[in-house]
C-alpha cells in the first residue's frame, strides 16, 4: 500500500539493471545461488557444442569445402522503430492491445481517434527487418522500439517474429505488462523494455539516419549509404506510425528515399536492399 | 486495515441520529468508495482542519478502460484515520495496562454506538419482555394454556387408531384370496386416484374409525375388484373378436395366398370359415370355464396350430457343408487311400475268385462313394491308376482354391504366393517345428551327412560307370523340353507348366503300358528312412509311377495327420534331394523325372521351409568344400560345377525367393555362383557352356532384385576376348587382369570358317559330351555359345542401366563387342546382334554421360543466425502464474502472500510502536510539565520565604511581634 516511512531511498541506490540474469549467464565465477540456473546453463553449453560439432561435419567426405562469401567483423546496423501504436487497454474484462478494427468502438467511446492505433504497422515493420537477408547474415544489431506513450523496448535480433498478427498482440501484450519476454526452453530475454532515452543503448561512433517524406533530402539509398565510412555502426530511424513525423533530437540526418511516402515496411526492405548490397549479402 | 478503519470511523464520527442511519443506508447500496467519499464529505464538513486530507493520490500510469481502483485513496485521510482507530483501541489498552481492573460496561446497547438513547431503551425494554415470556417447563400452566397442551395429546392417539386399522385390514387380507393381500397398495393407491373413499381415507388420519365403516371399506374394495376383473374379460373377448376378424379377412385377401403354398391355403379356408362359428360358441363358453377349454385345446392342437407350426417351420434354409480345413481335406485323402489300400489286399487275396458278391462289396462301398464309382466298376486294378490322376492332391486343391482368382498369373509368382499363404497356415506347424528341430537339430545334421557322404558316394560311381559308358545314345526324346537354355532360364516356370500339363496328359497313358507290365503300386506307402529304401521302393518304377510314389508318400505322411509326420517328412525330404542329386548326375540325364520331381521337392520345402533350407545350406557347403579341393589340383580335372550341382542350384533358385535382400540359402548360393564364375580356369569348350549357363542363372537370380554381379559380367567380357584372335598383351590398358587369376585365354571361341545357320545349343548336349568331343571345336558350338551370350549380355544391360557406374562396366564391353562384330567369319546375324547390343549399351552410356556432372568445389552454405521463438501465454493476465508445475507455482503464491503479510504485519507493528512512543512521549512530556511545574511551584514558595526570611518579615519580626 504505501511505502514504509523511512526506507524509500534504498531501492534506488542500485541503478537499473535489465541483463541480471545475462550477466549471469557470461560469467559463470558469479555465487552460485541457484542451482537451477547452473543446470541450465551447462544444457546450453552442451547445446552450443553439439551444435557446433554438426556444424563441422562436412556434407561429402574428401570434397574440399570452398571458401564461404561471409567475412568476420562488420559494422552493424541498428533499427529504432520511434512512435509504434502499441497500447494495452481493458476492453471488457481482457486486456488487450489497441486495434483500429476491433476497437474502433472502444476507442470512440473513450473519445480517441482509431485510425491512430495501428499496432499492425509496427509488426510488419518487425517482420521485415527481421526476416530480411541482412538479419540472416547477422549484420542487425537490435531493434529498438519506442511506442506512442514512451514506452521503450529491445528486440533482440534472433526472435522469431510470429508469423499471425494475433499471436504477435499476444506477445505484445505480454512484454508490456511483464516488461520482458524470454526465450523458450532458455532463460535468455528476447524482447524488454529498457530505460529511455534510447541514445544511451545505441553505440558510440554511430551515424543515426532519420526517415521522413517531408524531408527536402531527396537521396537514393543506395549511393547514401556507400557514402557512409565503413566502420559506424548504421541506426535507421523510423516510424511506425500512420501519420505525422517522427520528432527525435539525436537524429543526425533525415532523409527521404522515395518521392512517395512510403509504409514504413517498404521504407524498411530499401534499407535493407541498400545495406545488404553494400555489404554483399545475398 | 485501512478501509475498515475508515467504515468504523466513519459511522462513529457521525454523531446525529438520522445522519448515521442514512450512512448506513449508504455503506449497504452504494460500492465502497462512495460511502468512503460520503463520509470525507462530512468530515470535511465538520472539521476541515488538515488540508493534507484533502490531498489525493495520483496514478502512475494511464491506462484506457481500467477501473481507477486506486484513485480514489488519499493517504492523508488513511493516515489520519489509522491514527484515530489507533487512538481507540491501542490507546486504551495502554492507559488499562497499569490497571488492576477493568471497568466494564455491559448495559444493553452501550456498545453499540450507532444507536441513539432511545433505540437503546426500545431494545432494553424489548429484552425484558423477552425474559419474561421464557418460561421453565416444569411450570404448571394456567388455564389459557390447556389448548396448547391438548394438541399434542391428540398425536400418539390417532398413531395408535392407526394401527389399529393396520391390523384390521390384516384380517381382511386373511379372508380374502392371496392375491389380494398381495396387492392391497395398489388398491389403495386406485382408491386414492379413484377419489371416492378419499374422504374416508383422509379422516382416517384424523378420527379414530368404527368397525362399521371398516367393513363397509373392505366391501367397497371387493366390489371394485370384481368389476375390475370383468372389465378385463370383457376387454380381452373383445380384441380376440378383432383379431379373428382381421384374420379372415386377410385371408380371404391375396396377400396370404402369395405367401403360402395353394394347398395350404386352402386348409385355412377352410378352416376360417369352421372357425367363425366355433368362436361364437367359444365366446359364450369363454366366462363360465375358461381354464378347462384351454386344456382341451393343448390336448388336442386344432388345425389352425399346426398350419401355423408347419408356416414357421417351411421354409427354413439349410445349412451348407462347412469348407474344410487343410487337415481335413489331408484327412480324408488318406482315408481314401487307406479304403483304396484295403480294397487293393482284399483283391489280392482273393484274386482268383473275383465272385459276384466281390462285385457287389465295391458296388455297396461305391455307393457310399460316389465319386470313385467310375473307378472300381471297370474292375481289377485298372482304373485304379488314374484316380490320383484324376483328383488332384490336396496341395493343388488348396492351389486351386487360392489360384482361382488369379489363374492367368505366371506360375512363378503364383507358386510364390501360394507359398506364402500356405505359410500362414503352416505357421503353428513350422513354430513346432522350430522346438522340434532344436531336438532334431544333430540327428538332421548327422543324417544329412550320411545322406550327402552316400549321395558323394554314388557320384562317385556314377561318375566311374559314366566313364565306363563311354559314349550314350540319346535315348527318348527327353532333352526336348530344355532346348534352349535361354528359354528356359527368363521362364523357368515354363518347364514345370509343360509338366504338369504333360503330367496329366501321360498318365493316362501311361497306365495302360504299366499296367500290364509293372507291379502294383501300394496305395499307403510309409516314408523311406534312407536312401537305400527309397531306391528299394522305386526299383523299376517308370518316371510317372515314380511321381505317384512320391505323392502317395507324401499324401500318406501328411504333416497334418500327426505330429511325428514332420519328423518323417522331413528325412523323406531329404532321401528325395538326394535322389533329385544322384538323378542329376547320372548319364544319360533323365530329365523328364527331374522335372517331376521339382514340384514335390517345391510343396515340400514350403512345408518345412526351416528344414529345407538347412539341407540346402549344407549342401552348398559341402559343395564349396568340394570346389576348393578341386581348385587346388587343377591340372586334373576341371573344377566347373558338375551337373548335379548345376541342377541343385537351379532348383534352389525356384523354391527360395531370389529377390530378397538377404536370404539364407540364396546369398550363399549367389556367392557360390559367382565363385565359380570368377576362380574356374577356363580350358574347354565345355567350361564355356557350363560357364555361360551359370551366367544367365546369375541373370535370371539378380534380375528381378538387381544385384550386382560383376564375376558374371567379366565372364562374358572374357568370352569375349576368347573370340578375338588378339594377344592378350596388348589389352595392357584394361584393368582387370589382376582379376583374371589364372585365365589365359586361347581364341577358344575365335569363329574361323563361315557358318551359315544358327543353332542355338542344347546345354544338357552339351553337359553329356566328353570334353574332348570334337563338338567343342566346331564353330557351330561357337556360334551358339556367342548367341547365348550376347543374349545374356543384353539381359544384363537391361538389369543394370539404372546404375550410376554403368558406361564404366560396359563400355570396354561395347568395344569389345564392336571388335568382335568385325571379324570376317561372323555370320550376319550375329553380327547384327553384337552391333545392337554395343549400340544400346552406348546409347545408355551416354545418357549416364549426360547426367554426369564435373566435379565441384563444396559449397559451404551461409549458416543463416539461429531464431529462438519467445516464450509467451496466448492470453495472459497480469499477475497470473505461468509456470507449468502448479505446485511450485502454488508454493510461490503462498510464499507471496506469506511476504506481503508478513511485510504488512511488520509495517503495522511499526506504526504501533512509534503511536505508542509518541503517546509515551506525550505522557513524558506531561509528566516533564507537571514535575517543573512542582519544581517551580516549590521554588518559588522557597524563594519567598527566603525572601521574607531575608527581608525578616517572617518569624522573629512577625512572632516576636505577635508574641510580645
Amino acid at each position: 500500500m504505501v511505502r514504509p516511512y523511512g526506507k524509500g531511498h534504498k531501492r534506488k541506490k542500485k541503478g537499473e539493471r535489465y541483463d541480471k540474469e545475462e550477466d549471469e549467464v557470461e560469467d559463470k565465477q558469479v555465487e552460485e545461488e541457484n542451482t537451477d540456473d547452473e543446470t541450465e546453463i551447462s544444457a546450453q553449453d552442451a547445446e552450443e557444442k553439439t551444435e557446433e560439432e554438426r556444424e563441422e561435419l562436412p556434407e561429402l567426405e574428401g570434397i574440399p569445402v570452398g571458401p564461404s562469401a561471409q567475412t568476420a567483423k562488420k559494422p552493424g546496423v541498428i533499427f529504432v522503430l520511434e512512435k509504434a501504436s502499441l497500447e494495452v487497454a481493458k476492453v471488457g474484462k481482457n486486456y488487450q492491445i489497441l486495434n483500429s478494427e476491433e476497437h474502433a468502438n472502444f476507442l470512440r467511446r473513450n473519445n480517441k481517434n482509431p485510425a491512430d492505433y495501428r499496432p499492425d504497422i509496427i509488426y510488419q515493420a518487425l517482420l521485415s527487418i527481421l526476416d530480411s537477408p541482412l538479419n540472416k547474415a547477422g549484420c542487425l544489431r537490435a531493434v529498438y522500439v519506442k511506442t506512442d506513450k514512451g514506452v521503450l523496448f529491445e528486440v533482440k535480433p534472433y526472435v522469431r517474429i510470429p508469423r499471425t498478427y494475433k499471436r504477435f498482440a499476444g506477445i505484445m501484450l505480454q512484454l508490456l505488462q511483464k516488461l520482458s519476454i524470454a526465450a523458450v526452453g532458455k532463460r535468455e530475454k528476447l524482447l524488454r523494455v529498457i530505460k529511455n532515452p534510447v541514445t544511451q543503448h545505441l553505440p558510440l561512433n554511430s551515424r543515426k539516419i532519420g526517415f521522413s517524406h517531408s524531408s527536402d533530402k531527396l537521396v537514393e539509398m543506395e549511393k547514401y549509404v556507400a557514402g557512409v565510412g565503413g566502420d559506424t555502426d548504421l541506426v535507421f530511424v523510423v516510424g511506425a506510425m500512420s501519420h505525422g513525423k517522427i520528432e527525435s533530437d539525436y537524429i543526425d540526418d533525415f532523409i527521404s528515399v522515395s518521392e512517395y511516402p512510403l509504409s514504413a515496411a517498404w521504407c524498411i526492405a530499401r534499407i535493407c536492399e541498400a545495406v545488404s548490397k553494400k555489404w554483399r549479402v545475398l | 486495515m485501512a478501509k475498515t478503519s475508515k467504515r468504523s470511523r466513519s459511522s462513529s464520527s457521525s454523531s446525529s441520529n438520522t445522519k448515521s442511519k442514512k450512512k448506513k443506508k449508504n455503506s449497504r447500496t452504494a460500492p465502497n468508495s462512495v460511502a468512503m467519499k460520503a463520509s470525507a464529505a462530512s468530515k470535511d464538513n465538520k472539521n476541515s482542519s488538515n488540508p493534507f486530507e484533502t490531498i489525493w493520490s495520483r496514478r502512475k500510469f494511464d491506462i484506457l478502460g481500467k477501473k481507477r481502483k486506486g484513485e480514489e485513496l488519499r493517504i492523508g485521510l488513511s493516515r489520519c484515520r489509522a491514527i484515530e482507530k489507533r487512538k481507540k483501541t491501542l490507546l486504551k489498552e495502554y492507559e488499562e495496562s497499569g490497571k488492576s481492573s477493568v471497568f466494564l460496561d455491559k448495559r444493553i446497547g452501550e456498545q453499540n454506538e450507532q444507536l441513539g438513547e432511545f433505540d437503546k431503551a426500545i431494545i432494553r425494554s424489548q429484552r425484558e419482555r423477552q425474559l419474561k415470556n421464557k418460561k421453565s417447563k416444569y411450570n404448571l400452566s394456567d388455564g389459557e394454556e390447556d389448548d396448547d397442551f391438548g394438541i399434542p395429546n391428540l398425536g400418539p392417539l390417532s398413531g395408535q387408531d392407526d394401527f389399529e386399522d393396520e391390523i384390521l385390514s390384516d384380517d381382511d387380507g386373511d379372508d380374502a384370496d392371496a392375491d389380494r393381500t398381495n396387492k392391497k397398495p395398489a388398491i389403495l393407491r386406485q382408491l386414492n386416484a379413484h377419489g371416492l373413499p378419499q374422504d374416508a381415507v383422509h379422516g382416517e388420519e384424523n378420527k379414530p374409525k368404527t368397525k362399521k365403516e371398516v367393513m363397509q371399506e373392505v366391501i367397497l374394495k371387493s366390489k371394485f375388484f370384481k368389476a375390475q376383473k370383468a372389465k378385463d374379460k370383457e376387454e380381452n373377448e373383445q380384441l380376440m373378436e378383432e383379431l379373428d376378424k382381421s384374420f379372415t379377412s386377410l385371408v380371404q385377401s391375396q396377400a396370404l395366398s402369395s405367401l403360402t403354398e395353394p394347398g395350404k391355403m386352402n386348409a385355412l379356408k377352410a378352416l376360417v370359415n369352421k372357425d367363425i362359428p366355433n368362436e361364437h360358441v367359444k365366446k359364450d363358453e369363454l366366462p363360465v370355464i375358461q381354464k378347462p377349454e384351454t386344456f382341451k385345446q393343448q390336448e388336442q392342437p386344432d388345425s389352425y396350430d399346426k398350419l401355423v407350426y408347419e408356416m414357421a417351420i417351411d421354409s427354413r434354409a439349410r445349412p451348407s457343408d462347412r469348407t474344410k480345413t487343410p487337415e481335413e481335406i489331408a484327412q480324408k485323402e488318406r482315408e481314401r487311400l487307406e479304403q483304396l489300400e484295403e480294397d487293393r489286399k482284399k483283391r489280392m487275396l482273393v484274386a482268383d475268385e473275383s465272385s459276384d458278391e466281390e462285385n457287389d462289396d465295391v458296388e455297396k462301398l461305391s455307393a457310399q462313394r460316389p465319386r470313385s464309382i467310375s473307378g472300381d466298376d471297370l474292375g481289377d486294378s485298372f482304373s485304379l491308376y488314374e484316380e490320383p490322376g484324376t483328383t488332384k492332391g490336396w496341395v493343388d486343391e488348396i492351389l486351386a482354391r487360392k489360384e482361382a482368382d488369379d489363374s492367368d498369373n505366371e506360375d512363378d509368382d503364383s507358386s510364390e504366393e501360394s507359398a506364402s499363404a500356405n505359410d500362414d497356415g503352416d505357421d503353428e506347424g513350422s513354430d513346432e517345428d522350430d522346438t522340434d528341430g532344436d531336438d532334431d537339430e544333430h540327428e538332421k545334421s548327422t543324417s544329412l551327412k550320411d545322406w550327402e557322404q552316400s549321395d558323394d558316394d554314388n557320384l562317385g560311381t556314377d561318375l566311374e560307370e559314366d566313364e565306363e559308358h563311354g559314349s550314350h545314345d540319346g535315348d527318348d526324346g527327353e532333352i526336348e523340353p530344355i532346348s534352349h537354355k535361354k528359354s528356359k532360364k527368363t521362364e523357368p516356370v515354363e518347364p514345370r507348366k509343360g509338366d504338369e500339363k504333360s503330367l496329366d496328359g501321360k498318365k493316362k497313358k501311361a497306365n495302360r503300358e504299366q499296367h500290364s507290365t509293372q507291379p502294383d503300386i501300394p496305395h499307403i506307402i510309409e516314408a523311406p528312412k534312407s536312401f537305400e529304401e527309397f531306391c528299394a521302393i522305386l526299383e523299376n518304377c517308370s518316371n510317372e509311377n515314380v511321381i505317384l510314389v512320391v505323392d502317395r508318400i507324401r499324401k500318406s505322411n501328411a504333416i497334418q495327420l500327426a505330429a511325428e509326420n514332420r519328423k518323417k517328412i522331413q528325412v523323406f525330404y531329404g532321401v528325395l534331394l538326394q535322389y533329385f542329386a544322384v538323378l542329376a548326375n547320372k548319364k544319360p540325364l533323365n530329365i523328364e523325372l527331374l522335372n517331376f520331381l521339382v514340384k514335390p521337392l517345391m510343396e515340400m520345402s514350403v512345408e518345412i521351409p526351416y528344414f529345407s533350407a538347412i539341407c540346402a545350406r549344407q549342401r552348398i557347403l559341402r559343395t564349396r568344400a568340394q570346389f576348393c579341393e578341386a581348385l587346388k589340383n587343377t591340372a586334373e580335372n576341371s573344377s566347373w560345377p558338375s551337373m548335379k550341382t548345376l541342377s541343385l542350384l537351379r532348383l534352389w533358385s525356384m523354391i527360395f525367393p531370389c529377390s530378397d535382400f538377404r536370404h539364407v540359402v540364396m546369398t550363399p548360393v549367389i556367392l557360390l555362383m559367382s565363385e565359380y564364375l570368377m576362380r574356374c580356369p577356363i580350358l574347354s569348350g565345355r567350361d564355356i557352356a557350363i560357364g555361360s549357363f551359370l551366367c544367365t542363372m546369375v541373370l535370371s537370380i539378380t534380375k528381378q532384385s538387381q544385384k550386382f554381379c560383376p564375376e558374371a559380367i567379366m565372364f562374358l567380357r572374357t568370352l569375349l576376348m576368347a573370340t578375338t584372335e588378339r594377344k592378350p598383351s596388348s589389352y595392357q590398358e584394361s584393368q582387370f587382369y589382376h582379376l583374371m587369376e589364372l585365365k589365359e585365354i586361347k581364341p577358344l571361341l575365335h569363329i574361323h570358317d563361315h557358318v551359315n545357320e544358327i543353332r542355338p545349343l542344347n546345354f544338357l548336349m552339351v553337359m553329356d559330351m566328353q570334353e574332348d568331343t570334337s563338338f567343342f571345336s566346331s564353330d557351330d558350338f561357337r556360334v551358339g555359345v556367342l548367341v547365348t551370350m550376347v543374349e545374356t549380355l543384353q539381359g544384363f544391360v537391361d538389369i543394370y542401366k539404372e546404375l550410376s557406374s554403368f558406361p564404366e562396366i560396359f563400355l570396354p564391353i561395347s568395344m569389345l563387342l564392336l571388335e568382335v562384330a568385325q571379324q570376317e567369319n561372323m555370320p550376319a546375324t550375329l553380327q547384327d546382334k553384337f552391333k545392337d547390343v554395343a549400340e544400346l549399351i552406348n546409347k545408355k552410356a551416354n545418357k549416364h554421360h549426360m547426367m554426369r556432372k564435373p566435379l565441384q568445389m563444396q559449397k559451404k552454405k551461409p549458416v543463416p543466425i539461429q531464431l529462438v521463438a519467445p516464450k509467451f501465454e496466448e492470453n495472459f493476465v497480469k499477475g497470473r502464474d505461468y509456470d507449468p508445475d502448479r505446485e511450485r507455482a502454488e508454493r510461490r503464491k503462498l510464499k507471496k502472500l506469506v511476504k506481503r503479510e508478513a511485510k504488512g504485519a511488520a509495517r503495522e507493528l511499526r506504526k504501533d510502536n512509534s503511536f505508542i512512543f509518541e503517546v509515551k512521549e506525550k505522557d513524558k512530556a506531561l509528566l516533564e510539565d507537571e514535575r517543573a511545574e512542582n519544581y517551580g511551584k516549590a521554588r518559588a514558595f522557597l524563594q519567598e520565604q527566603e525572601h521574607a526570611f531575608k527581608s525578616g518579615q517572617l518569624g522573629k519580626g512577625k512572632g516576636r511581634k505577635r508574641r510580645r
